[in-house]
């Protein structure tokens, strides 16, 4: 049957929507350099959201879980072997990112036999102060951004662009700092999916009221959004990495203790 | 499609070294394990003007103590009959809580050492939980049980000493292993190297003389530690003295691994040798 250049491009817009459906209603993950390491933090259902990759890496990633379990444990595999066949200085998240996981995502994307990977991934490398630490963000087609100082997987490239925006603004200095801007950025990352355009009469356009269900609209306010998140019995789930630890294991889930005083503000 | 292990959290798997007739045994013993000739331990062929043959690591020395476990080493490193290097580590951390003391050869040693390292920390990340201790044990003794043929045939011998905190029992807990990879656990000491066998009464000695090693607090287990460690360089050619270079300790407690500082390690040592030792050099 011949093939034509519409086909494809169909083929392909199918694929991206079909893809971003589904991102749309996940829970973002940010990522924030603060000067003691780097802070990693989603809310979540039942399954864990942030992972240690490598003695320096961490991950997160929004979308669906076993294409998210595939991701974080091809990373970790090729982390591993990398680190112990040359050297643990050697793995960088610049060579594992863009030359083992983008092409292999890539692949899968371009294979029209198969489900493309629904999932979009932030990546972080801790170095040795915020400046140097080094952000990838990875898109279900392969795609990748390299970033400075934060990064965040959201919904939409919209709510990711807000997200980050407030992030640098904020640029956290401690840890309590940085949790509490990155539950915000979380919050701008789930509610502002995408811009409101005001209407003639002043009113705000609503990015959700295709919507059926009630449930997921959300007021554009970060605050209500985390609200109604902790209400529905998500987990906040936040990790570290620590610049200055003397122990061999620079990643560190942080427990409910650690983030009571935080989210304390939104019960 | 991204896969690249069975899912099992096996680092052996996932360096391609673990083959089926062996169970994984070979994880490291590489091609020489079952290569036909035997190697020759001296020669007198090219070496690098001070030693050769292998590189040995010699007295190492592991005791609980109230908070937990000292490990102690002394830094020599021999080659036949040459002093090699004379700033060796051979108390090593696997992870936050565990520690090996390595003695005997230094290449196979450290090979482990980097393998343990992953595959402890690969089990851990890709299971999103920790390797037990029991695991972690094990793992051990089949590296040193797919270490045998090697050893046998002369080379790349060796045998660790391996020191935990157990949260659970809330106390410190040592292993010691055989050629073979068999595994004991001690009750309260355990040490390996050649200057190792000189010394073994002394442990009972002071257990008996002064108490349990359990019931120490850490600069008294310290200093007895490092007076047998002193006794060992006395009695056994290739453990080195605290005269040069001081010994390292690193202790194991609740939270987690430490160094002892380099201070406390210069005054007992001064204590015990009653003189400064004339060349300490940092690390």
């Amino acid at each position: 049957m011949p093939y034509s250049l519409y086909d494809w491009n169909e083929a392909i817009q199918q694929r991206n929507e079909y893809v971003e459906d589904r991102l749309k209603d996940g829970s973002p993950v940010v990522a924030v350099s603060y000067e003691d390491g780097i802070l990693l933090l989603s809310l979540r259902g039942a399954q864990r959201k942030v992972f240690e990759v490598y003695d320096r890496l961490i991950m997160g990633a929004l979308g669906k879980q076993s294409d998210i379990e595939s991701l974080r444990l091809a990373a970790v595999d090729v982390a591993h072997k990398e680190g112990f066949e040359r050297s643990p200085d050697d793995v960088s998240i610049q060579r594992l990112v863009g030359f083992s996981l983008s092409p292999a995502i890539k692949r899968v994307y371009n294979d029209q036999q198969s489900v493309p990977l629904t999932l979009r991934a932030v990546f972080a490398e801790m170095d040795r102060t915020p400046d140097t630490d080094h952000f990838f963000v990875l898109g279900y087609d392969g795609e990748f951004e390299a970033q400075q100082r934060c990064a965040v997987a959201a919904g939409t490239p919209y709510a990711e662009d807000q997200a980050e925006e407030f992030l640098r603004e904020a640029s956290p200095a401690t840890l309590d700092d940085a949790l509490r801007a990155a539950l915000t950025a979380w919050g701008i990352g789930r509610s502002r999916l995408a811009p409101k355009a005001a209407d003639e009469e002043g009113d705000d356009f609503d990015p959700l009221s295709d919507r059926n269900d009630t449930n997921l609209k959300m007021a554009d306010d970060p605050a209500v959004a985390i609200r109604e998140a902790l209400k529905d019995k998500a987990t906040v789930e936040a990790a570290i990495l620590n610049r200055n630890s003397a122990r061999e294991t620079k990643f560190r889930l942080l427990k409910d203790a650690d983030l009571e005083a935080v989210l304390a503000e939104y019960r | 499609m991204l896969r690249f292990s069975e899912g099992r959290g096996d680092f052996a798997a996932l360096i391609g070294t673990r083959s089926p007739e062996s169970g994984g045994a070979d994880a490291l013993a590489g091609p020489s394990a079952f290569g036909p000739a035997r190697l020759p331990v001296t020669t007198n062929g090219p070496d690098n003007g001070l030693a050769s043959g292998e590189v040995h690591g010699t007295t190492v020395i592991a005791v609980k103590y109230r908070d937990g476990v000292i490990n102690v080493g002394d830094r020599r490193a021999t080659g036949g009959f040459s002093i090699m290097y004379d700033k060796a580590e051979k108390v090593l951390p696997l992870d936050d809580y565990t520690l090996i003391a390595i003695s005997g050869s230094f290449a196979k040693a450290m090979e482990v050492v980097r393998y343990l390292r992953h595959a402890f920390r690969y089990y851990e990340r890709s299971q999103l939980q920790p390797m037990s201790l029991d695991g972690k044990l094990s793992e051990l003794g089949r590296v040193i049980a797919g270490n045998v043929m090697a050893a046998m045939n002369g080379i790349g011998a060796f045998i660790p000493v391996l020191s935990t905190f157990d949260p659970d029992a809330n106390e410190g807990r040592i292993f010691f292993y055989d050629g073979m990879g068999a595994r004991f656990e001690t009750s309260e000491f355990g040490a390996a190297g050649s200057g190792s066998t000189q010394i073994r009464g002394i442990f009972e000695y002071i257990a008996k003389v002064k108490g349990p090693w359990r019931e120490m607090d850490r600069d008294t287990a310290l200093k007895e530690a490092l007076t047998l460690l002193e006794i060992a360089a006395d009695l056994d050619a290739a453990t080195g003295g605290s005269s040069k270079v001081l010994p390292l300790a690193k202790t194991i407690t609740a939270d987690g691994i430490q160094d002892v500082e380099i201070d406390t390690i210069r005054n007992i040592v001064k204590e015990i040798n009653g003189t400064e030792p004339y060349a300490v050099q940092p690390v």
